[in-house]
């Protein structure tokens, strides 16, 4: 799954905080190629399954712009600025041809560039860092002998299409998006000292390998290493600390990401994920979809439609042993698991009768806008479709869990995942809405109607606001609000260390005159 | 990205200014802002939310759904009337010895009438572009199917068509590129249906819609909701209203309740303002360099006329005398019966086969083509209806509701009628609207042609009702519209019995674009909705270029 917008906030934290270190990315000596000869076709096949758990194409493959494999440029939105993905290619110029095989695992377990440069931690590194040598040989192998090079370099960025709903949006003063300029990450000061990495990869890089647990069964170890190291689970699902480290006291308690949130994972019965079966857990990995608990969209949908549904069945039985056996972890507020919300009811025969049938006036109320723009497919009681082609609203995590964030996120940006050839899309009522653009007010309406009538009816809190943030790819972090201000302080600062010097230098001066 | 300029006293400015927002006014708007030039669009009626027509259709008296009421859902602008039927508005004073043939529905709204299509997305034949050089009759067009073929495509590309990639399942197999989806799967009643009747030589074919049969550029797909008209609740089908709303994302300026009533021309007889009335009736200008008129058949050549000014004292682009003339619609009729088995109408969207075996032959240097749809509207409600008239209670009557939804059959019959100066529009005497601008008259008469057609097509219903052992066999002799309005700006090489050229460009004034039905100089058979999209964009194109040359 690809790293998003929390992330950047550990850049700018780092760059406050450790931008002294800038000397490390200085540029290192070339090293002379050392793709192996020969590769042995069986190691590159299983490099290539390993890829696809570990879902690298899905940064580092512009699907959004039918890239080509792992040539780069897909724009990974942050409210700090937009982060590219590179290219990836076993080209010399513009991939990581020349990269030898100490040099990639460097890469990729430790975020550092043959040249030296820190990584941002959008590429899971820190995940990464667990997986075995045995793994990173065969990664190699993969990507030096069985990806096709590309030589050129990402397209302009001007002509890309962007995720969505994933972090900010920048526009002109017409209020009309504007496109990135380059396909070189370029974040503003200080989120641009990449050195600042060094500091934060002391505190947070894990140092060790991965190693099976030999108290577990082979199938939860299995798990563990798909879900920690390959799929890298925790960087969407953990909650981070104020450094933006993962927060293991915390791990798979959920947190949101851009607009969506990444639900609790752990193996809690009421606030995780411990109400399911492995069945449910395994059918939900493979499909998208486990009728009566939850559906993958956002970030989960991308996930799924490139990396999970390809696991082999084992793997996923595997990883729902590992959720199944990790530690609860509980809200306190959660009384109910997300999936045990709500129960079908109907309001339209109340709604009958209420306007007439050449009403002029826009629908204000909850009822009506759900009866206009929702029921013709989840049904006026909410039930969804009797095949739940057109999922229930209720028994869904979307409308049960405390957090309504993924009710608004859905509204806005629809559902839309291809799994096993197969497209299923809910549309989007955002600005880009084919069927509808719906107001920030009235989303919140819908979505607070839904709430109340379907789902977690204590979360049926939803503000205008709130959508407005969703819109703009979620609240931006204390940090990015803090970045324009961030120089002036610097500036401030310096001065004050200037004006005391200053003031230090005349006492001297005046002692030393009145000694003279 | 170029935006209009929207003055402090109201006035704007603009590149291209468009006035109408249906089909064709979006679709040149959405290219010609994609190109970056500063789009306007002026739109006589109100702008509304689709969940005001699914929720007005839904809280809609019987009697209006069960009589197709389409227009009375759609709230109207007070200054901007369109026809209503239940009751009837007079909007349109209409005359002649078919003048109730002529009773069209459309809209005056922001994303125009194609809110309430049933999405058919017909071309016509090659060979309707040449009926007076084939068949003696009636009109060839400036332009050929091979002029405009690039054309449809695009707009079946634009609008999102699933039609049959099967060429024996086209009409015609004419075809540059394949459909942008496949066709919509028949329900048992399509394919029933054609399995009979097309044993018999009739033709039955999958109709080409503009309807998602998967998700599509963020459109959902189709689950057969079957009230397309007079709104898909989902947005799985197009509506004008789509093309609008893109061509806004991409900088075009819509201003809903603008009804312009006044045009500008200068010496060389170029057109450099139009005016509007605002919802305060506060009268308004839009200047630009090139001008579009796309407010549908009826309102176009209404708006024309209106405008007469001192240098076109006919009305504009009027010199030929042709504004207003040749008015044309497919005027049909219903065939109701009830089959000797079960078919299950209702299944699908409304409209999914049709035969169009008599769309063309020798037949037609003597009477009209027909096309004869098997509508698909659910059976239930005129089944009802049918029951309670049979004074029916209790159990029986539920027997017979269900008897009758499940066997009933209706078939929409289209003839194609030819271009007649004398069936013609003109601007009432008597009767204003809100603003006192004059009220459209039109006087019709389907002809012989037409009604020689009908004799054949009640040879050919009668053959369908007899292959399904037909009960309660109705032909409805009263012709009705079928709101394919065309002909009142006529399309012809020579600018003395002709209003534009072939790229809907107005003999009359070198940056007027007069594109949509108005310019189609036959009617064929079929919807007309695709070709007029194939000409809007066709023009887009030619404004382009004058853009280029400016």
């Amino acid at each position: 799954m690809r790293m998003l917008s929390r992330l950047p906030l550990s850049r700018g934290a780092l760059g406050l905080l450790l931008a002294v270190a800038s000397a490390a990315s200085a540029q290192q000596p070339p090293v002379a190629n050392t793709v192996p000869a020969g590769p042995d076709a069986a190691l590159v096949a299983k490099g290539k399954a390993l890829a696809i758990a570990a879902d690298c194409g899905a940064c580092h493959t512009d699907t959004l712009n039918h890239g080509k494999p792992f040539a780069g440029g897909y724009p990974i939105p942050s409210p700090l600025g937009i982060i590219y993905a590179t290219n990836i290619t076993p080209s010399h110029g513009a991939g990581i041809g020349g990269y030898s095989e100490a040099e990639f695992a460097r890469a990729i377990r430790e975020g550092v560039r043959r040249d030296g440069a820190r990584l941002y931690p959008a590429m899971p590194y820190t995940s990464y860092a667990l997986l075995t040598d045995e793994d990173v040989h065969a990664l190699y192998a993969y990507f030096m002998h069985g990806v096709a090079p590309v030589d050129r370099d990402a397209p302009p960025a001007d002509q890309l299409a962007r995720p969505q709903g994933l972090a900010g949006k920048r526009v002109d003063a017409a209020g009309l998006p504007v496109a990135p300029t380059n396909t070189v990450t370029r974040l503003p000061f200080p989120f641009n000292l990449r050195a600042a990495m060094i500091g934060w990869n002391w505190l947070f890089l894990p140092q060790e390998r991965f190693k099976p647990d030999p108290a577990r069964s082979a199938q939860v170890n299995r798990g563990d290493y798909l879900v920690n190291a390959l799929e890298h689970c925790d960087a969407c699902h953990t909650p981070r600390n104020a450094l933006m480290g993962t927060d293991r006291s915390h791990a798979f308690g959920g947190a949101m990401v851009g607009s969506w949130y990444a639900p609790n994972i752990s193996a809690d019965p009421v606030s995780g994920i411990g109400g399911w079966s492995d069945a449910e857990l395994v059918q939900y990995l493979k499909t998208g979809r486990a009728p009566g608990k939850a559906q993958a969209a956002g970030g989960m949908a991308e996930a799924v439609e490139h990396s999970l549904q390809y696991l082999p069945e084992s793997d996923l039985e595997a990883i729902a042993a590992y959720l199944k056996s990790t530690r609860p972890v509980r809200d306190g507020a959660d009384t109910l698991a997300a999936h045990g919300h709500g129960t079908a009811a109907s309001l339209e025969p109340a709604l009958r009768g209420l306007s007439g049938h050449n009403n002029p006036q826009p629908l204000a109320d909850g009822a009506q806008l759900y009866s206009g723009f929702c029921a013709s497919c989840h049904q006026p009681d909410g039930a969804g479709s009797a095949n739940q082609a057109y999922p229930s609203l209720f028994h869904n995590t979307a409308t049960g869990l405390a957090n309504p964030a993924n009710l608004v996120a859905a509204i806005l940006y629809g559902v839309d995942r291809t799994v096993d050839g197969k497209q299923v899309l809910m549309p989007r009522f955002d600005g880009q809405s084919y069927v509808q653009a719906l107001t920030d007010v009235q989303i919140a309406t819908i979505a607070n109607y839904v709430l109340q009538h379907y789902g977690n009816a204590a979360a049926a809190t939803v503000t205008a606001q709130d959508v407005a943030y969703a819109r703009q790819g979620g609240k931006p972090p204390l940090l990015a609000t803090l970045q324009p201000y961030i120089v002036p302080v610097l500036v401030l600062g310096a001065i004050a260390v200037l004006l005391v010097l200053v003031a230090l230098w005349r006492r001297r001066a005046r002692r030393r005159a009145a000694r003279g | 990205m170029s935006r209009p300029t929207l003055h402090a006293n109201g006035d704007a400015s603009a590149d291209v200014v468009i006035v109408g927002s249906g089909v064709v006014g979006g679709l040149i708007a959405d290219q010609l802002a994609a190109e970056g030039h500063a789009v306007l669009v002026l739109e006589a009626g109100l702008r509304i939310q689709r969940d005001q027509a699914v929720e007005n259709w839904r809280n809609m008296p019987f009697e209006n759904r069960l009589h197709s009421d389409f227009q009375g859902l759609y709230p109207q602008s007070p200054d901007a009337p369109a026809p209503l039927y239940f009751p009837e508005n007079h909007y349109v004073g209409l005359s002649g010895p078919n003048g109730s043939a002529f009773k069209q529905g459309y809209l005056r709204t922001v994303g125009g009438t194609t809110w309430h299509w049933a999405a058919s997305s017909w071309r016509h034949l090659p060979v309707d572009f040449r009926m007076q050089s084939t068949y003696g009759v009636g009109r060839d067009w400036a332009i050929g199917y091979d002029d405009l073929e690039p054309y449809y495509c695009r707009a079946e590309e634009a609008m999102g068509v699933a039609g049959p990639n099967d060429p024996a399942l086209q009409s015609p197999a004419e075809r540059s590129k394949p459909y942008p989806m496949d066709m919509v799967p028949w329900a048992y009643g399509d394919k029933r249906f054609a399995e009979v009747v097309n044993a018999h030589g009739f033709r039955s074919i999958p109709i080409p819609q503009a309807r998602s049969t998967r998700p599509w550029n963020g459109r959902p797909t189709c689950c057969g909701n079957n009230n397309c008209q007079p709104i898909c609740p989902i947005g799985a089908m197009y509506n004008g209203i789509h093309s609008i709303e893109s061509a806004e994302r991409k900088g075009a300026l819509v201003l809903a309740q603008a009804v312009v009533y006044k045009i500008d021309t200068d010496e060389a007889n170029r057109i450099t303002a139009v005016h509007w009335y605002d919802a305060e009736r506060k009268s308004h200008k839009a200047t630009g360099k090139k001008f579009v008129l796309a407010c549908n058949g009826i309102e176009t050549p209404r708006l024309l006329l209106l405008a007469a000014n001192a240098r076109n004292p006919n009305g504009i682009a009027n010199s030929s005398d042709q504004v207003g003339r040749n008015m044309m619609d497919h005027s049909g009729m219903h065939c109701s019966f009830v089959a000797n088995e079960p078919l299950w109408i209702g299944r699908g969207p409304a409209q999914s086969s049709c035969i169009v075996g008599p769309r063309d032959g020798e037949f037609r240097a003597q009477y009209s083509a027909t096309k004869i749809i098997l509508n698909n509207i659910s059976q239930v409600a005129p089944a009802t209806e049918k029951a309670l008239a049979m004074g029916l209670s209790g159990k029986a009557l539920d027997e017979e509701i269900r008897r009758r939804a499940v066997c009933g059959v209706d078939l929409s019959i289209s003839l194609e009628p030819l271009p007649d100066p004398n069936n013609r529009l003109t601007l009432s005497a008597t009767r204003k609207d809100p603003l006192g601008l004059a009220c459209p008259d039109i006087h019709y008469d389907v002809g012989d042609y037409v009604r020689r057609g009908v004799a054949a097509v009640h040879e050919q219903l009668k053959t369908i009702g007899q292959l399904f052992g037909a009960t309660d066999f109705v032909i409805n002799e009263n012709l009705n519209a079928n709101n394919h309005i065309m002909g009142g700006t006529i399309m012809g090489a020579d600018p003395r019995d002709s209003v534009v050229d072939g790229d809907c460009r107005a003999h009359d004034h070198a940056n007027l674009w007069l594109p949509g039905g108005g310019a189609m100089p036959s009617a064929s058979v079929v919807n007309t909705t695709l070709s007029m999209a194939a000409l809007g964009i066709r023009a887009a194109d030619s404004i382009s270029r004058s853009l280029a040359q400016a």
